[in-house]
């Protein structure tokens, strides 16, 4: 099944009846796992998240040119504070 | 669905979905879930119409949901920041740098926002996503950036820690070993709630600043001057090599990419949903404003020291406290030390978290302050175990920590645009974003901000390799 996981409120914030539970009931939460079911969104779970994933994305062309680019830009940049570093250290000595 | 562009996503377990569904998730519950819904449950309570008049309500909510937008601005007013801040006040005065900072803090907003967005949404960190959606080689990229940027901008935290309380005569180990333990005893309370309002009672500390600023009688007008002119610019123009480093390391003080792993992160983890959206934009945006003044308040204090021709280039934390002794006073000083000390400390706490997130979004393994040690070793294990280690170099005799300092808030800028183009490639995603996809005006301002983070870092490489092309000396 293909689908994006929840985004409309939890059950419970969506005013649809629920099993037992109030909004003040906060204590014992422990041992009443249809309340926990209810005020969370089902992708708020820990299961639920681990056994969903977003699959991958189809990157167009010139979004892997700009992912390329940016990533040669880091390098690049990335050389220049090393060269500036040694630079200052040398200067240094 | 049959668009090939949409997520593979299976479906989890809803709670309507029948017995056998119902119950793998119901035993399937973890202490995670249980507190975050404790935390669901009172902001259903603070949103039900009752007895209590509109704005109680309206303070009561906001109350329960601002927290990451505020911790993430104010804990990016870290150690380095601020004294990229206290550099600039002293090197330059009240001038173009005042509405400057301003603008870099509107542009942090603009990008963190995205972030909130992201994170209510699809309750995911930041990492998950990246590797979710790009793959295990985009995603390693973007983790390598933030495993250095954080543990180098970690080192300088514990630096201003030692700094701001060398200025008291604290040894560096008393020091350091401090911080280390409340980093490590605020995780006890293995509750993301508690873990955030003790962080937020720490940062706003970082308001220490603002009676700093006052104690060196600013001249408003001056200041309000700066705010609707830009001037006076700094002299030698913005490409003058120091001047430039001092506009790197102000941009780096706003925008980073550790902010944006956290933000979202700890969204995730507070449990926001579409709904809290505004809430999470407030909550921004009060954290923005927070900085903003706190940074802006450093640049005034510091300020006497140019006034009085006082050469603070190579000042290092306690050394500015030091110098402005003479010209705020004992108070206006000791102010100063706490503020880069408390802009060290929680930094530390939210930097270290941002990794240990990160972390176990991409492991895949518990990656929640709601889960007590015993189920989420790892997660702590990598908290715990960046902030110790940052902590220990910073103990290291003959460490080579001025520099670390120096190019920790350029690195920034410069990992800065390709975490930008992920964000924005996620967020402008519906298969992922649904109905919350950015709009053209965010989209624009994303563009401007990573045009002008691309600039700077080019001019910074122009600066390096050839120090003479843009008029400076070397």
């Amino acid at each position: 099944m293909e689908a994006r996981l929840g985004t409309l409120g939890s059950a419970f914030e969506r005013g649809e009846p629920q099993a037992s539970a109030g909004p003040t009931e906060t204590r014992d939460l422990e041992h009443r796992p249809e309340t926990v079911l209810s005020v969370l969104e089902a992708d708020q779970l820990f299961a639920a998240k681990r056994q969903a994933r977003f699959g991958r994305a189809q990157l167009s062309g010139g979004a892997r040119v700009l992912l390329w680019g940016l990533r040669a830009y880091v390098i690049a940049m990335f050389f220049m504070v090393a060269m500036q570093v040694v630079h200052t250290v040398h200067g240094g000595h | 669905m049959s668009d090939s562009s949409l997520p593979r996503v299976q479906s989890p377990p809803q709670a309507g979905d029948g017995p056998a569904a119902s119950d793998t998730i119901e035993g399937s519950i973890t202490h995670e879930d249980i507190d975050r819904a404790r935390d669901r449950l009172a902001v259903a309570r603070a949103r039900e119409p009752g007895a209590s008049p509109g704005y109680v309500r309206w303070l009561r909510l906001s109350w329960l949901l601002i927290g990451p937008g505020v911790l993430v601005f104010l804990g990016e007013n870290d150690a380095p920041s601020m004294l990229s801040y206290a550099a600039t006040g002293a090197q330059f005065g009240i001038g173009f740098f005042v509405p400057f900072v301003l603008l870099t803090f509107l542009m942090g907003f603009v990008v963190q926002e995205m972030t909130v967005r992201l994170g209510a949404v699809t309750h995911r960190g930041h990492a998950e996503l990246i590797f979710d959606r790009f793959g295990r080689f985009w995603g390693r990229f973007a983790m390598g950036d933030l495993v250095v940027g954080n543990f180098l901008t970690l080192v300088t935290e514990f630096i201003g820690v030692r700094a701001g309380l060398g200025f008291f005569g604290v040894p560096p180990l008393i020091a350091v070993g401090g911080a280390m333990v409340l980093v490590f005893g605020v995780l006890l309370t293995h509750r993301y709630w508690t873990w955030e309002r003790i962080a937020l009672g720490l940062a706003i500390f970082n308001g220490l600043f603002v009676p700093a600023a006052l104690l060196a009688h600013p001249r408003w007008g001056m200041i309000g001057h700066a705010f609707l002119t830009w001037a006076p610019m700094p002299a030698g123009g913005l490409f003058k090599p120091d001047t430039f480093l001092i506009i790197m390391a102000d941009i780096g003080a706003t925008v980073t990419p550790w902010m944006l792993f956290f933000q979202q992160s700890a969204v995730a983890d507070k449990g926001l949903q579409a709904r809290d959206i505004r809430s999470g934009r407030i909550d921004t945006l009060l954290g923005t404003l927070l900085a903003a003044t706190f940074g802006i308040a450093t640049i005034v204090a510091t300020a006497p020291l140019f006034a009085k021709g006082i050469n603070a280039s190579d000042y290092q934390a306690a050394q500015f406290a030091q110098a402005l002794q003479p010209l705020i006073g004992r108070v206006g000083a000791t102010l100063f030390a706490l503020g880069i000390f408390e802009a060290g400390l929680v930094a530390a706490m939210t930097i270290s978290t941002s990794s240990a997130y990160a972390f176990g979004e991409v492991f895949g393994t518990p990656h929640s302050l709601n889960r007590p040690l015993r189920e989420s070793w790892g997660f702590y294990a990598v908290l715990l175990g960046s902030a110790f280690a940052a902590g220990a170099v910073v103990l290291v005799p003959h460490a080579p920590l001025e520099y670390i300092v120096l190019i920790v808030n350029v690195i920034a800028v410069l990992a800065m645009p390709p975490a930008l183009l992920f964000l924005v490639l996620l967020v402008n995603d519906p298969a992922v974003m649904g109905e919350h996809t950015n709009g053209p005006w965010a989209n624009g301002a994303v563009l401007i901000a990573t045009v002008l983070l691309i600039l700077a870092g080019l001019g910074f490489g122009l600066t390096t390799v050839f120090p003479k092309l843009l008029g400076g000396g070397g």
